[in-house]
């Protein structure tokens, strides 16, 4: 009996610390999926192209987008917004200080807290691009620059008028696939993103992100090549469309994310379909290293923070998993991902010898030396060597 | 005569260093007028750089050089001033050298024509006196030391110098008799700018003389001494060329150096006649326009070589005039040296007729050159025509002068066999007219 209770008591014992053991165990098995989206901060960058009132609805797209990004997390100081035209405060619009998304004025998106940071003109291919560069003059303040390391994920939505190849900024200039294509390169070299998630919703917005050669892209598009993008509805009383159907339905599907919410990428491919949209919506996923299954809407339109609190102190001995490979593509060896190498340290450190300089090569100061002699001796004959030597 | 030679050359070296060390160097090494971009010193440093890096001198159109320029320059570059000094002193030595070999020779010459009576009665003051020829050699020299174009020349440290040098050389080797080494000067000279080619006929014509073989083409003594002379002159420029081969190990050198003088791609201004037309002319014309600029330069040899076959020393210097007259890039170094001869026809200065003209002229566009450049590129209130109206000018003196002695020259012969008062059929005074 006294051994019976001795092993009750050890096991209730063992029982009692293995409680916390194996809720540690727990949490490091769960702390291998904090590490797994590999980003640590996130931002937004929001263009909208197109000017003048018949384009409400690109600004209206813009501003619902900012909207469901602020809803689920993302601050002001981590968002870049740029409007090229002001709607709300439109001498057309009937309703003031409104930017309404749906019929029926259901919903306003321009709301009292929007922080526009590049309005009207300055909307130009050129400060896009030196926003995704952070090629900006010194004087640029904070809120009008992407300052995004290499441990961001980044979202960039564009919205305007478009065609093959190209998207169509304030009606007089244009910016290429390749130009973009070639910014994020720029931005990958300088490790300013870790991952990025590119929407775009325009006429033909596949032939935008074909171009793309980057790793860690995942690109949306609201049409084919080909095809147009069509918008939504009119609104009777304002007198423009006031959406696009692309968006229209985007922000529909992310009024139900929540920042808790495991809705990963793949249904955000399936928003839309041709049957709502007219149009075939488009993704590219092959630069992306992880599996879109396993990516969270919240990795990139919400600023999630993975805080656990625990008062016991974990182990995390065991390696941290590595992201869950591709289905299907198991055959085909992905290889790890490798910074450019900016700085030639080797070389440096290790200077190269100083160039010898040219030398004549000796055939030829000898040729040259010995047909002047023989001239020389020709001229003046052997036999006034003697009275030399 | 060294007394009065050594303190010229002295004299000569001090102002040249003196301005080597003042800060005119730079604003002389800048000068249109002064370097070409044949001969400026820029381009010799930039092109001994270009072979340091290992890369071929030539690559870039910029160093159009020989060869043996680079060797001689690879060797001497943190020298080159004293380079350029030298340079100027052995071109003055051997020019006085040579009108001295050359005053004996007319002098002997006088001597015998007047021994055999070849001279009319009343030209006894044409003739030369050993008295007035005295001071010619070192007159000369001074020409040449002293004139402010080839101090420009050599301050800018101007290759022009060393072809000055290497041209008086051969007149010195030619005037001695030796005709090995004329031949091979001679080459030498061609190497470095193809020019002197035209030089081959006057320095041909004093062999012949020297040699007293009559000028005749039927003549074989004729034919023989010419192919000696010509297998000398040829066989040198050969082997002088296969070395410039060696030294670098390609024949980059050919189109940049001869290529370049032959089509003037390089229109930058200078003194010369080519840049304004070519820099207006539509460019199917731009090959007949440069054969025919090209030409002018080589056509003058034979008609001259014709009319002056007695007087070859004379027809040096006339070719000198032509060729810094009529080449692609001129500079003012070419011009000193056809004037360092002048002193030696000085015996001529009563039958000139354009003194003041021909001074005048060249005193004021040598004054006009930099005030009309600075008015075209810096102030921006005039254009290139008015530069080129006083490159026009400057080569239309140049030519007068040339024009002039010419005149002058062969009228004096003709007084010396005709007499000094000439008179018409009917009795009348006569007047001389050069057609």
């Amino acid at each position: 009996m006294n051994y019976c209770n001795l092993i009750t008591i050890f096991a209730f014992i063992n029982l009692l610390v293995s409680i916390p053991h194996g809720y540690s165990n727990y949490v490091e098995t769960k702390a291998g999926q904090f590490f797994s989206s590999g980003h640590t901060n996130n931002w937004a960058v929001l263009v909208c192209t197109s000017r003048f009132w018949f384009n409400y609805r690109h600004v209206a797209n813009t501003l619902s987008v900012y909207r469901s990004v602020k809803r689920l997390g993302i601050p002001d100081s981590h968002i870049v917004l740029m409007l090229a035209d002001d709607m709300a405060c439109n001498y057309r619009n009937p309703k003031p200080a409104t930017v309404f998304s749906h019929k029926n004025m259901e919903l306003n998106v321009y709301g009292d807290d929007v922080e526009v940071d590049y309005r009207g003109y300055e909307v130009t291919v050129e400060n896009f691009l030196r926003v995704l560069t952070g090629r900006l003059p010194p004087s640029t303040p904070r809120s009008k620059r992407l300052l995004s390391d290499d441990r961001s994920n980044i979202l960039i939505y564009l919205t305007g008028h478009g065609g093959n190849g190209f998207l169509k900024f304030q009606d007089s200039e244009e910016i290429s696939n390749m130009e973009l294509a070639d910014a994020f390169e720029q931005m990958w070299q300088k490790r300013r993103y870790n991952e990025l998630l590119f929407i775009i919703d325009t006429c033909q917005g596949a032939s935008m992100y074909e171009r793309f050669y980057s790793p860690n892209l995942m690109a949306l598009a609201s049409s084919q090549v080909g095809e147009d993008s069509l918008s939504h509805q009119p609104d009777l009383g304002i007198g423009v469309h006031l959406m696009d159907k692309y968006t229209f339905y985007l922000l529909e599907f992310l009024e139900e994310v929540h920042p808790a919410s495991q809705a990963n990428m793949n249904d955000l491919f399936k928003v839309c379909p041709q049957s709502q949209c007219v149009s075939t919506p488009g993704h590219r996923t092959d630069l992306f290293q992880r599996d879109p299954g396993s990516v969270l809407i919240t990795d990139f339109f919400g600023s999630v923070r993975k805080v656990e609190i625990t008062k016991d102190t974990i182990n995390l001995t065991s390696p941290v998993e590595p992201p869950i490979k591709r289905s299907g593509s198991s055959d085909i060896q992905i290889e790890s991902l490798t910074y450019v190498d900016q700085l030639p340290v080797a070389e440096i450190i290790h200077q190269k010898p100083k160039q010898k300089d040219w030398h004549p090569p000796d055939g030829f100061i000898l040729g040259l030396w010995t047909l002047i002699l023989l001239v020389f001796f020709q001229t003046y004959g052997i036999k006034h060597l003697k009275h030399i030597f | 005569m060294a007394a009065p030679l050594t303190l010229l050359l002295i004299v000569a070296v001090t102002i040249r260093a003196v301005l080597f060390r003042s800060s005119l160097a730079e604003l002389i090494s800048a000068r249109v007028e002064v370097v070409s971009p044949l001969n400026a010193w820029k381009r010799v440093v930039e092109g001994l750089a270009l072979l340091d890096l290992g890369v071929s001198p030539y690559s870039g159109d910029v160093f159009h050089e020989t060869p043996l320029m680079i060797y001689l320059f690879h060797f001497t570059v943190d020298y080159a001033e004293i380079v350029f000094i030298i340079a100027d002193g052995i071109t003055a030595l051997a020019l006085y050298l040579s009108i001295q070999t050359y005053n004996k020779d007319v002098f002997r010459k006088q001597k015998y024509a007047l021994e055999s009576d070849r001279y009319s009665a009343d030209c006894l003051e044409l003739l030369r006196s050993p008295k007035e020829m005295f001071y010619i050699p070192l007159k000369v020299a001074m020409f040449y030391l002293l004139n402010p174009f080839t101090i420009l020349s050599c301050v800018a440290k101007s290759t022009c110098g060393l072809n000055n040098a290497i041209i008086a050389l051969f007149i010195f080797c030619t005037l001695k008799g030796s005709a090995l080494l004329s031949g091979i000067l001679l080459a030498l000279a061609t190497y470095q700018s193809i020019y002197p080619l035209t030089l081959f006929a006057p320095a041909l014509l004093f062999f012949l003389q020297r040699l007293y073989i009559p000028v005749n083409l039927r003549r074989s003594s004729f034919w023989f001494f010419t192919l000696q002379y010509a297998f000398m002159y040829v066989g040198s420029l050969v082997v002088i060329t296969g070395l410039s081969f060696f030294l670098l190990g390609s024949w980059d050198f050919i189109p940049s150096v001869y290529g370049f003088i032959f089509s003037v791609p390089d229109l930058t201004p200078n003194i010369g006649l080519f840049w304004y037309f070519f820099a207006e002319m539509f460019e199917h014309f731009r090959l007949f326009f440069s054969c025919v600029f090209q030409i002018n330069v080589f056509f003058y040899t034979i008609p001259l070589s014709i009319k002056l076959k007695e007087h070859p020393v004379f027809l040096i210097f006339m070719q000198i005039a032509i060729i810094s007259i009529f080449k692609s890039y001129p500079t003012v170094g070419d011009v000193a040296l056809y004037m360092a001869f002048l002193p030696a026809w000085s015996h001529l200065y009563r039958f000139l007729r354009n003194i003041f003209l021909v001074s005048c002229v060249l005193l004021a566009c040598s004054a006009l050159f930099p005030v009309l450049w600075h008015l075209w590129i810096y102030a921006g209130s005039a254009n290139s025509n008015f530069y080129y109206a006083i490159t026009l000018l400057f080569n239309f003196g140049q030519i007068l002068l040339v024009a002039d002695y010419f005149y002058a020259y062969l009228r004096r012969e003709h007084h010396l066999t005709h007499g000094l008062y000439l008179k018409k059929k009917d009795g009348t005074e006569a007047t001389l007219v050069l057609k």
